[in-house]
């Protein structure tokens, strides 16, 4: 394992120019960083580096950055992040149901690579911890071991889909989770037609524990891809 | 004219079934059966003495029913009657005389007659069916060839031609094809023939009416044309005219079926060409729609590439150790949020591309409206600083069938509007409430407002004449948008000043939610 306080961070990315500002940001972040250009080159030095975390650009000259995942989920549970146009949903989903953790969409700034990288750095150093019996957020408490939700002190009454589906999205806080996900971890295999659940429950989960279910802080739509739970 | 009809490889195929009889003058058929009663006379002349009469009457009835078979009907009449007479004159007593010896014998010569009579009818009306069955089949055979030629023709060039030969060597008809061009207006396929304008307002009404329209009834019998219009499965697609060659309007009456199935032949073959330029056009259409497809892609990913070099960069430069100068920062946040608009102005180009090219494929799934707009609202959040965004949506609103993708960008570019056309600091609202069948949105400020044409802000390129920047496709994009819901997007002025949007979505049919039991 390498040092925890320099994580390796592995970019795959066949545009020189990209390639060097991501590698200054995550520089700056204090990472030790590899440059790959292809799908295979890139695959030798995940294998030889064993990054921490991988930031992935989707379209390479030799192949498709979905299968650079499941090659490397073969072996790593490293987090990855994948770099990819707007207006390319599938490809985001495909990604994210292949491996991936997380997506920014190109053109992105420094700032916010910084800030996903942290994130998925800190989820990474976390998992080891072993599962606290408590989660908070906001003014938001869930207590796994007695059932209970509570905000500002108060207990929400949640039905049993609304608190399967708060645990399922507590549990990848700070992951992007597409529908299919959540609709298979929530309401179990073939439901993936009923994507108009999943959107209610979320609604109702936002009515009950976010100030402003319009605007949501916490439980935040990854348009056209599925959910992120920010805590 | 031969009778006859050309085979394929245009031989004149004789009818087996036809005697070179049936082509003489009927003058001339009554000359042989007047030299068919002789020569039986002459034939019964020796036997007579050794024969009984009765039998040599049976001599001429055998003659008149061969006639009347040969040379038909009225060959056969004159046959019976002469007959008679010849069978008085040389063989009852008293011979060689019209008189009659024996009463009796009126009786034979009025039998004769009647059984010569009957006879010559039921032959000829035999011959008749047959020739009648006979024209029919080759009328068959001929619609066959013309049918099979049709079925080969490439234009409607070709298709005139084959009408025009069939029906002359056939029928002895002249005929053309009128074809509505694109503008609905009849016009003939190959050489015209010289037609009165009277006669082209019988080819419209036969085209409008869609029934056969003769000319003869109208001009007085003078022009004795009919215009039979070609009516397809679809539609009513052009006329066919006929005029007899032979200044007869009672050819075109008696061959009516004949002609109504040539049309409708014809109408057949006009149709499927008109499919085949339809495949066609649709072919040429699909290519250049490939083609377009792959510029647009290329030039989003061409574009995107540098864009997101340049953001990243300009974002890099402050990271720099040791710290830029104040002034070398600031270059680098202006160059930054300058390359940030390009790539939203290259967005927005390219969706307008693909909105108008017809290629956005809606992937419409059932939601509450407020999944757009939080989206929106979280993505724009950046840029909008501290201003306030109130969210006000009516309780119990029914999900809608929305692309995500594109309502949150109908909702980013509408608050980045109203955020850009509004003093920093007033609240930015959002309203939505259920009207009818529709939900409606309303985004609004308290800007300046619009522009006293609301319908033109929409349009492409169209931009407020405030010194905001920003190239005017926002609201253009946001109308195709809402179009390819269904739904609507209006401009007006809000109550107090400044400006609303109000977008109205069908609502339609939502899916059920079937409620947990706890």
């Amino acid at each position: 394992m390498n040092a925890p306080q320099q994580p390796a961070v592995l970019i795959v990315e066949d545009e020189k120019e990209i390639r060097r500002f991501v590698r200054a940001a995550l520089e700056h972040e204090n990472c030790r960083v590899f440059e790959a250009a292809t799908v295979a080159e890139g695959l030798l030095e995940a294998g030889a580096r064993k990054p921490d975390l991988v930031v992935l650009d989707l379209g390479l000259p030799d192949g498709d950055g979905v299968d650079f995942i499941r090659d490397l989920r073969g072996w790593s549970a490293a987090p990855v992040i994948v770099l990819s146009a707007r207006t390319r949903e599938n490809d985001k989903i495909a990604a994210l149901d292949a491996g991936a953790d997380d997506y920014l969409t190109k053109p992105f700034g420094v700032g916010e690579l910084q800030a996903r990288t942290r994130a998925l750095l800190r989820r990474q150093a976390r998992a080891g911890d072993g599962t606290s019996p408590e989660f908070r957020f906001g003014e938001v408490r869930i207590d796994f071991a007695r059932r209970i939700v509570e905000r500002r002190g108060e207990p929400v009454h949640l039905t049993p889909i609304e608190y399967r589906l708060l645990c399922v999205l507590a549990a990848q806080a700070g992951k992007v989770l597409t529908q299919r996900f959540l609709l298979r971890e929530v309401w179990g295999p073939g439901s993936a037609e009923s994507s108009h659940y999943l959107r209610v429950y979320v609604g109702r989960l936002r009515q009950k524990l976010e100030d402003d279910p319009a605007q949501p802080k916490y439980l935040l739509t990854e348009t056209g891809v599925g959910y992120r739970f920010q805590p | 004219m031969p009778l006859g009809f050309p085979d394929r490889q245009g031989h004149i195929v004789r009818n087996r079934r036809l005697l070179a009889l049936q082509d003489l003058s009927p003058s001339r058929r009554l000359v042989l059966a007047l030299l068919a009663c002789a020569l039986t006379t002459l034939v019964a002349l020796p036997l007579h003495g050794v024969f009984d009469l009765a039998n040599i009457v049976m001599l001429f009835l055998l003659a008149v029913l061969l006639v009347a078979v040969a040379l038909g009907r009225a060959a056969g009449v004159l046959a019976a009657f002469v007959s008679v007479l010849l069978f008085d004159v040389f063989f009852v007593p008293p011979r060689f005389s019209l008189a009659v010896q024996d009463a009796q014998y009126l009786v034979t010569f009025a039998v004769m007659l009647a059984v010569a009579l009957i006879t010559t009818h039921l032959a000829a009306g035999l011959r008749r069916e047959a020739e009648i069955a006979d024209a029919s089949e080759r009328q068959a055979r001929a619609l066959y060839e013309m049918a099979r030629e049709l079925a080969g023709v490439l234009t409607a060039e070709q298709a005139d031609e084959v009408t025009r030969n069939f029906l002359r060597s056939h029928f002895d008809i002249d005929a053309g094809l009128w074809l509505a061009d694109a503008s609905g207006e009849l016009q003939p396929v190959g050489a015209a023939p010289q037609a009165a304008s009277a006669e082209l307002v019988l080819a419209r009404v036969a085209f409008d009416s869609g029934r056969p329209v003769n000319s003869g009834e109208h001009a007085g019998g003078r022009y004795a044309s009919a215009w039979i219009p070609l009516t397809s499965p679809m539609r009513v697609r052009g006329v066919l005219w006929v005029r007899p060659l032979a200044a007869d309007a009672q050819t075109l009456y008696s061959q009516k079926t004949l002609l109504s199935t040539v049309a409708s032949l014809v109408a057949v073959v006009i149709e499927r060409l008109h499919y085949v330029d339809v495949a066609h056009a649709s072919q040429v259409d699909s290519a250049s729609e490939r083609l377009r497809s792959s510029i647009l892609s290329a030039l989003s990913h061409d574009l995107r590439t540098p864009l997101t070099a340049l953001v990243g960069l300009a974002d890099s430069l402050v990271l720099l150790e040791p710290a830029l100068p104040e002034p070398a920062r600031e270059t680098a946040h202006a160059l930054r949020d300058q390359a940030v608009r390009t790539s939203s102005l290259v967005a927005n180009l390219l969706d307008m591309a693909r909105l108008h090219a017809g290629q956005v494929k809606l992937r419409r799934e059932w939601q509450p409206v407020e999944e757009p707009i939080g989206a929106a609202i979280k993505l724009l959040r950046p840029a909008l600083g501290d201003r306030t965004v109130r969210v006000d949506l009516a309780p119990g609103l029914p999900l809608l069938e929305l692309d995500a993708v594109l309502m949150e960008r109908v909702f980013c570019n509408l608050v980045e509007n109203a955020a850009k056309y509004s003093p920093p600091g007033t609240p930015i609202d959002i309203a939505a409430e259920l009207g009818g069948d529709a939900v409606e949105v309303r985004v609004c400020d308290r800007g300046c407002g619009f522009p006293a044409d609301k319908s033109a802000v929409f349009g492409m390129f169209v931009r407020s004449e405030s010194s905001q920047p920003g190239v005017g496709l926002g609201l253009a994009i946001c109308r195709s948008i809402l179009e390819a819901h269904g739904g609507r997007i209006e401009a007006r002025d809000r109550d107090g000043g400044g400006a609303c949007v109000v977008l109205s979505l069908p609502v339609g049919n939502p899916p059920a939610i079937e409620e947990e039991s706890e």
